[in-house]
């Protein structure tokens, strides 16, 4: 920040450092070195032409504050929310990490502690970042999109009235690259089968309204003719056999109605629907929010492992569960079925990664292979490393 | 004027359904998320089985049959006992720690399976109407036809149906074996023995003029003896369907059999290098006449497993 070299930077001799304060301002112990005049802080310090009349307020500027209730001008509460907004990306995954661990060990105290002393945090945050992102980018999809449909509506509703919607205040303060980024999360980490209802989420949060592609009806309709052509040549061979497949009815719905949706979802709504849908949606999305995060702090924090234990010539035992550590002495593994176990590392024989049951597919479908319910970074790994071999040992009891 | 007044009406009321209904679909969608498969998974399969939880697979593998199922240094080889360690490690049983393989004659493979003494049977077992009412099948792994295999001596001489019921030949074929019949249906009179491995002894004795039975088992003989045999490519009969035997009570490991059978089919359709096609290379390929690709498994449930997001390509 400061230009003045350091006293470790520059060979020259280093310069006294400079005196933060002025010389006239009020010293340490309260007692002015300058003389005080009275005229407006905003004044104070300036030499004051002589003779100029001090223009003064024939009030105090003392801002009336109701006691209990402060009226935040735009800026500061700009700052606000933004320093709430950091508050939380930070803090909300470090809550929810720790909350994991205690799930994680069972619930039990000194399991918590173990883990605890053997994740690092930024293993933790990691873990969480990467089951916890499509909720997260689920989260603040919803809120810009119902946000920004609901601010274009509430012009509509009588001036001064009432405040607007939550959702549609959120949506005000939010600077345009973090919505941007959250779209940007979204379309990496959702299912692919579940993207198109990014389409008209988008168009709603940015306001895209059909007349924006072009001022003329007829070149207007050719494009979104042509727009949807493209979408539907794209998700022909997925239609087809979602058809021959016969009770993927969600899933046709999930491809085909989202683009003709975001055609007309720019709004504005009718004054009467603004409040109920605002106060409803709030609801909703918080209690979506609730139930879908009880699977991302349930989620594992450590991979699911298979360890074949046992002496050289003799009978093995596997142990199905956590790797938390390893020593010169210990593997120390948490079962999957609770309990702690201190493997000698002599003892292990072998050990395997293996899949949770929580990841088996619920449809058969592909996009251009594809897997439906794969996000875009999980079917670009399968692209990466195609060949998934489940090893025998997962396939036994635990 | 009129018009006018009516299309901001219009837009909202489009735009409140938009809304609606994106907010339907989503929520659909969440419940989507969270819903467990409709197809049963392997692990609940197997969870199903009778063997969920044993330490150890017993499958019944023949001992005695060069190329499908032999003991070579005390330890079972061949095509079936491969094609029953891929099941094996596909059903959680991986290395021979994990398997026993149980000897069993051809007349004791019903009776394991139904007294439980072993869990699965893969040793050229045909595939019958008779059989699956008291065993089921998993398969077919292998389609095979009768053949009939000659002694050097008797090259060229015996090549049609008509020289098998010439009665200067001695034709000699194993009791209770697909081979016994068909040759009965073709009016071909035949000394029955016990094992096929008795009439190649026979022959080499002299006492038996040709052999009848499965191609592969000849195949096995043929390896065993190269210089003093030679296949007759006279297939007769139907052909016959080779399938993995499972208790009749247990109809998810069949279903668990079938599906890793099937998954080895698509391995090899999809040009990979299939556990099959390994084993077949591996055992009966150099020796029988044509070549053969593993047969489509049939009755083969869809299951979901995990590794189904894989890329196909």
């Amino acid at each position: 920040m400061s230009a003045a070299p350091t006293a470790t930077g520059g060979d020259g001799p280093v310069p006294p450092p400079r005196s933060s304060v002025p010389a006239d301002s009020p010293t340490i112990d309260g007692t002015a070195t300058a003389p005080v005049v009275d005229r407006p802080a905003a004044v104070a310090g300036v030499a004051w032409p002589a003779g100029v009349p001090v223009a003064e307020p024939a009030e105090p500027v003392v801002v009336e504050v109701e006691p209990g209730r402060v009226r935040w001008d735009p800026a500061e509460r700009r700052a606000r929310a933004s320093q709430s907004f950091w508050t939380a990306v930070v803090g909300v995954p470090a809550i929810f990490s720790v909350l994991r661990l205690g799930v994680e060990a069972g619930g039990e105290l000194q399991t918590t502690l173990l883990l605890v002393a053997n994740v690092g945090p930024v293993n933790l945050l990691a873990g969480f970042l990467t089951t916890a992102a499509r909720l997260l980018s689920t989260g603040m999809v919803a809120v810009f999109a119902l946000g920004a449909v609901l601010a274009v509506s509430a012009d509509r509703l009588p001036p001064g009235t009432r405040r607007r919607p939550l959702f549609a205040r959120w949506a005000d303060i939010t600077p345009a690259w973090v919505v941007l980024a959250s779209f940007l999360l979204a379309l990496i980490t959702w299912p692919l089968l579940y993207l198109p209802l990014l389409l008209p989420a988008f168009v709603a949060a940015f306001q895209l309204r059909p007349e924006r592609l072009h001022e003329r009806v007829v070149p207007r309709l050719l494009l979104i003719g042509v727009l949807l052509a493209g979408y539907g040549w794209l998700m022909l061979p997925t239609l087809r056999e979602a058809m021959r497949q016969g009770d993927e009815w969600l899933v046709l719905a999930l491809l085909v109605v989202p683009p003709l949706l975001a055609l007309f979802i720019a709004g504005p709504l009718p004054g009467l629907v603004i409040r109920p849908l605002a106060s409803v949606t709030e609801v909703a999305v918080l209690a979506t929010l609730a139930w879908a995060a009880v699977p991302v702090i349930s989620t594992p924090v450590l991979p699911l492992t298979v360890t074949t234990v046992g002496p050289e010539s003799g009978p093995t035992e596997d142990v199905r569960g956590h790797v938390v550590t390893t020593d010169d002495v210990n593997m120390v593994i948490l079962q999957e079925q609770g309990g702690v176990r201190y493997v000698p590392v002599d003892l292990v024989r072998a050990q395997v990664l293996c899949p949770s049951e929580e990841e088996l597919p619920r449809h058969q479908l592909r996009i251009h292979d594809f897997h439906v319910e794969d996000s875009l970074l999980e079917g670009m790994g399968r692209r990466v490393r195609p060949v998934h071999r489940i090893d025998a040992a997962c396939r036994t009891p635990a | 004027m009129n018009s006018g007044s009516s299309q901001p009406r219009l837009r909202a009321f489009t735009s409140t359904l938009a809304v609606a209904l994106t907010l339907v679909l989503a929520a659909a969608a969440g419940c989507d998320s969270r819903k467990e498969p409709e197809l049963p998974s392997v692990q609940e399969k197997m969870r199903e089985t009778h063997i969920y939880g044993q330490s150890k697979l017993r499958i019944g593998v023949a001992t005695n049959e060069p190329l499908m199922g032999e003991l070579r240094n005390g330890k079972p080889v061949g095509f079936d006992v491969e094609i029953a360690r891929y099941i094996a490690t596909s059903l959680g049983y991986a290395g021979d720690q994990r398997v026993e393989f149980v000897p069993v004659a051809t007349e004791e493979r019903i009776p394991a399976l139904q007294g439980g003494t072993v869990d699965l049977v893969v040793s050229s077992f045909s595939i019958t109407e008779e059989r699956k009412k008291v065993v089921s099948f998993a398969g077919p792994y292998f389609v095979t036809t009768q053949e009939v295999m000659v002694p050097t001596r008797l090259r060229g001489k015996i090549s049609t149906i008509e020289d098998l019921r010439n009665p200067d030949y001695k034709i000699c074929t194993s009791g209770g074996s697909t081979s016994e019949a068909e040759l009965g249906s073709h009016q071909v009179k035949a000394f029955v023995v016990k094992t096929v491995g008795d009439c190649v002894a026979g022959i080499r004795t002299g006492r038996y003029d040709a052999v009848s039975s499965d191609e592969t088992i000849l195949a096995g003989f043929l390896a065993r003896h190269p210089k003093e045999f030679e296949l007759v490519d006279m297939p007769f009969g139907t052909s016959e369907l080779l399938g993995v035997g499972v208790p009749i009570g247990d109809p998810a490991l069949r279903d668990l059999v079938a599906f890793f059978l099937q998954k080895s089919y698509q391995q090899g359709r999809d040009e990979q290098v299939s556990p099959w096609q390994t084993a077949y290379n591996r055992t009966l390929g150099p020796w029988l006449k044509a070549d053969k690709r593993q047969p489509q498994p049939l009755e083969v449930p869809k299951l979901v497993d995990f590794d189904d997001k894989a890329p196909a390509k």
